[in-house]
């Protein structure tokens, strides 16, 4: 078994080392801050706040807004290297506290690099907004940070608003492609992480998950999807595009048998759209509730 | 002198050895014989101390062999085992050098690579020296074993006697071989300081070279002495159920014994040799 | 062995001389290249500086001095124990496609890190940095020692190597299931961690890191090599080697038990770590013979060589990402393994 997951792993690698992310150049970063950011969210906030000209590194994950990709990636975020990191001469380090392994962190504070995590999670909207609002302060874009939420306000109000139209609360399941675990994945509604959040956002789309279990589950029984019977299936794309097409994506386990797939609402949605709270999420919102209602 | 008393084996419920008391001299080749499961391979092993009786004592020379640490007694006693099966390819020269291996540290001496030097002419084998043990003939691969094992107790000890125990070393060997081995080990075992004792299946090779005879019937000695003695009709009837006619070489007085069929339901095969080749119908 | 007189083959102490050399000029290069690559300067500087205690080197030598040359060093003990490891279970088990992690250690060391990635939050008890290592190695000394106790039995026949084998699979087989189980029902980030662990890493190098392995790297391999003649006597057989003076069963422990110390030890640092020690091994032996006297030498110095130039390969791929280290040493450690097995080298 050891075997299968290094065999999966090689298939991985190959993947990461084909998608040219790695071995970028850092293109002249000028400015005296250079900043190493690991998170996907805080990724994304910092192009949206527009203070993307200081980052010098990245990590795998991290994959929006698409100009990210030319930036060099430290590696997935919980197999990352002390050294690789300290080779891109960053004068600072921001992770959201879901970094690993745990020695590596301690190499790096042992060498007093100047480490930051913000306190406020994008766990809800409220959140999202205090994250923003806080990452606005550290990088003096306050006023971006304002504007930005209040974007954000008036994008839930109007899909908040389109969803009233809405008579149906249909069945929604979400299915997510775990790259570290090499497997497709049912993502639950509540508990911590992810799932709570792709949950949330469906329901305020309008929407109910299919699943009301915790946390991500393993698609490696057709009976759990079957049994939930959704009548939409949303894929993030790293998974979708790995299948290829909405009809390959009817070949996983249990899929065939569900309303989703007769009445071919399979659905590719952008990771960024539906797995965390981002400064886009009310629009995100919005496409979402126009995706699964008829 | 090897005296072994009152030695009882049991493995899975079963006797193997059943109280058996023997004593062997040096000077003389023994062989044990017996059928299938009468015992053999386990009593010499029991002699040899690769396995512990549940019962009894074997003495080397009046001292009792479990005093002796394992390096004191693979100074003094080699054993030839049936199949040795050789789990790497490694030069003939270097797996007769293993029988050494009690004899030395870390590096062997000069007179170790003497005694391997001889042991290997006196087995012919010289010219495969250089060769790797897997690329050896079954026969080829028997006469190296022997060579190592012999290495073991080339030189004679201070006053000690040196014993070997073999287990069926013929098995491999073309009948060429096979005799000459056979004359190897008399010979070896006519010194005053050696004492072998060996299984052969062969009952003709036994009963030619054997100076003393020892029969087993399950797990007990039937018939103890010389080859006349052991050799008779009664005796082979019991412990193998066949009927032999003896046949004596009158240039040689060697024993030679023909057999003419497996004993059923009582009814013993007749020979039909004509009278005068042989010597005694049994 | 000495070689007889007039024979055109090297000494051993030639070939040893030369994976020594190998080893320094391996070692020399991936201290100096890497995600980043450090000048001779830097190297001598940093050196210099910290030998003379000052507090204030630079970033770069700091680098240097904590990280990488704590790493360089990881790598040759830890490919030592594996490749000793790796020898000495051939040399028990008489059988050239054996992995030190056969009787359980690997398995159950990488059992003992998924249960600490999964409940560790929950111990009151926190070792800091020691904690993670500390359960690998509980993990692999219980699995091997629950291997040993099913397999125990009285006859010293040859049945009893078997037996230990195919129970040292049936553990493997279970601890692999443990953690199959355990990263399924893990919380994400517990999970995407066992995995990685699974596959290797050396990036966890620190200077505790080798003053552990290096401990257990000495305490193993001073014993290994006397072990080597008695290793050498079972080739024939474990009858052969009783009767040739060697206490097989008092041989067999010892020698498991250092199998044990240093592959747990090890793997408890850097995670699992796959066919270094089937690879070495076997290419000592087509270099020079099974005569484990060179062998146990030999395959600390070639193990330490060639994790040192897999490590090098894993920072430098796709720097500044890391690629686990044990997919470079599948990616090597495969092709030669099939090789093995179509080998007309080996007997059974």
């Amino acid at each position: 078994m050891n075997r299968l997951r290094i065999l999966s792993a090689i298939i991985l690698t190959c993947l990461l080392t084909g998608c040219g992310r790695f071995g970028s150049k850092v293109a002249g970063q000028d400015g005296p801050q250079r900043i190493v950011c690991i998170g996907e969210a805080y990724n994304e906030m910092i192009y949206a706040l527009g203070v993307q000209a200081n980052l010098v590194g990245v990590d795998y994950s991290s994959t929006y807004p698409a100009e990210i990709k030319k930036l060099p990636t430290v590696g997935y975020h919980r197999a990352l290297s002390a050294e690789g990191i300290l080779s891109l001469k960053p004068t600072l380090i921001i992770d959201d506290n879901n970094i690993g392994p745990d020695n590596v962190v301690r190499q790096l504070q042992a060498l007093h690099i100047p480490m930051k995590t913000f306190a406020a999670k994008n766990d809800s909207l409220e959140g999202t907004k205090a994250l923003l609002r806080e990452m606005g302060a550290f990088f003096h874009k306050e006023q971006r940070a304002e504007e930005l939420c209040a974007q954000m306000d008036r994008e839930m109000a109007a899909a908040a608003v389109a969803v009233k139209k809405y008579q149906t609360t249909p069945r929604v399941a979400v299915i997510h492609f775990g790259r570290a675990s090499n497997t497709y994945l049912l993502v639950g509604n509540g508990g911590g992480g992810d799932a709570s959040t792709a949950g949330k956002m469906v329901e305020l789309a309008g929407g109910q998950m299919a699943i009301q279990k915790q946390g991500m589950q393993k698609m490696v029984s057709p009976e759990i999807i079957a049994k939930s019977n959704p009548q939409i299936i949303l894929m993030t794309e790293y998974g979708f595009d790995r299948l290829g097409s909405a009809e390959q994506a009817k070949t996983l386990p249990g899929v065939a048998e569900t309303d989703a797939a007769k009445n071919n609402r399979i659905y590719r949605v952008p990771e960024h759209d539906l797995m965390y709270f981002g400064p886009d999420t009310g629009n995100a919102i919005g496409r979402l509730a126009q995706l699964i209602h008829p | 002198m090897l005296t072994a008393t009152d030695l009882v084996f049991r493995a899975s419920g079963r006797m193997l050895i059943d109280h058996f008391s023997a004593r062997f001299e040096p000077g003389r080749l023994h062989l044990i014989m017996g059928a299938n499961g009468a015992g053999k391979s386990t009593l010499i092993k029991l002699l040899a101390r690769l396995l512990q009786p549940g019962e009894g004592r074997i003495l080397y020379d009046g001292t009792d062999v479990a005093r002796w640490s394992e390096r004191e007694l693979a100074q003094r006693r080699a054993v030839l085992s049936q199949a040795v099966e050789v789990a790497f390819s490694i030069p003939v020269r270097e797996l007769v050098m293993m029988g050494r291996y009690p004899h030395f540290g870390a590096r062997p001496g000069t007179e170790d690579l003497h005694i391997c030097d001889e042991v290997m002419q006196f087995f012919d084998v010289t010219d495969m020296a250089d060769r790797s043990y897997g690329t050896l003939s079954g026969g080829e691969k028997q006469r190296v074993q022997f060579a190592r094992v012999l290495a073991q107790i080339w030189r004679p000890l201070d006053g000690s006697i040196r014993h070997l125990f073999l287990d069926e070393p013929l098995t491999f060997l073309d009948i060429r071989h096979q005799i000459d081995f056979m004359e190897k080990v008399r010979a070896f075992a006519a010194q005053k300081d050696v004492l072998v004792i060996g299984v052969v299946h062969d009952l003709n090779l036994a009963a030619r070279f054997a100076d003393r005879l020892l029969l087993l019937h399950e797990g007990r000695i039937l018939a103890d002495g010389s080859t006349r003695e052991v050799l008779t009709g009664d005796h082979l009837r019991t412990a193998f159920n066949v009927s032999p006619v003896l046949l004596t070489n009158p240039a040689t007085g060697n024993t030679h014994l023909v057999f003419e069929g497996v004993n059923r339901n009582g009814n013993i095969p007749i020979s039909t040799l004509a009278q005068e080749v042989t010597d005694e119908i049994v | 062995m000495s070689p007889s007189p007039g024979s055109p083959r090297r000494s051993d102490g030639w070939w040893l001389s030369l994976l020594l050399l190998l080893m320094v000029v391996t070692t020399v290069v991936s201290i100096r290249f890497g995600a980043m690559d450090f000048s001779a300067h830097d190297m001598a500087a940093a050196v210099w500086g910290k030998l003379s205690g000052r507090t204030d080197l630079p970033l770069d030598q700091r680098i240097f001095i904590q990280l990488r040359v704590p790493r360089a060093i990881l790598c040759l003990l830890v490919g030592a124990c594996l490749g000793v490891g790796g020898t000495l279970m051939q040399a028990l088990f008489r059988n050239p496609i054996v992995e030190p992690g056969l009787v359980g250690t690997s398995s159950g060391a990488a059992f003992g890190a998924a249960l600490f990635y999964v409940f560790g939050a929950m111990l009151k008890v926190s070792l800091g940095a020691w904690t993670l290592p500390l359960a690998a190695c509980i993990g692999g000394v219980l699995s091997t020692y629950l291997v040993f106790v099913l397999a125990h039995t009285k006859s010293e026949g040859r049945s009893s190597i078997v037996r230990l084998l195919l129970t040292g699979l049936a553990i493997n087989a279970l601890c692999m299931s443990g953690i199959g189980f355990l990263s399924y029902v893990a919380r994400d980030p517990a999970a995407r961690s066992i995995i990685y662990w699974n596959l290797g890493t050396l990036s966890g190098a620190d200077w505790n890191a080798v003053l552990v392995v290096g401990l257990a790297t000495v305490l193993g391999l001073v014993p290994a090599v006397f072990f080597a003649k008695p290793l050498n006597a079972l080739m024939i057989g474990e009858d052969e080697a009783v009767a040739l003076g060697v206490n097989v069963r008092r041989l067999k422990w010892m020698v498991l038990a250092i199998n044990v110390l240093m592959v747990a030890v090890a793997t408890a640092f850097t995670g699992v770590i796959s066919f270094v020690g089937l690879i070495v091994p076997h290419i000592l032996r087509i270099l020079r013979g099974p005569d484990n006297r060179f062998l146990i030498l030999g395959s600390a110095l070639l193990g330490g060589t060639l994790l040192s130039v897999a490590d090098l390969i894993a920072r430098v791929l796709l720097r500044p990402a890391e690629l686990p280290i044990g997919i470079v040493t599948a990616v090597v450690g495969v092709p030669v393994f099939l090789s093995l097995l179509r080998s007309k080298e080996y007997l059974s």
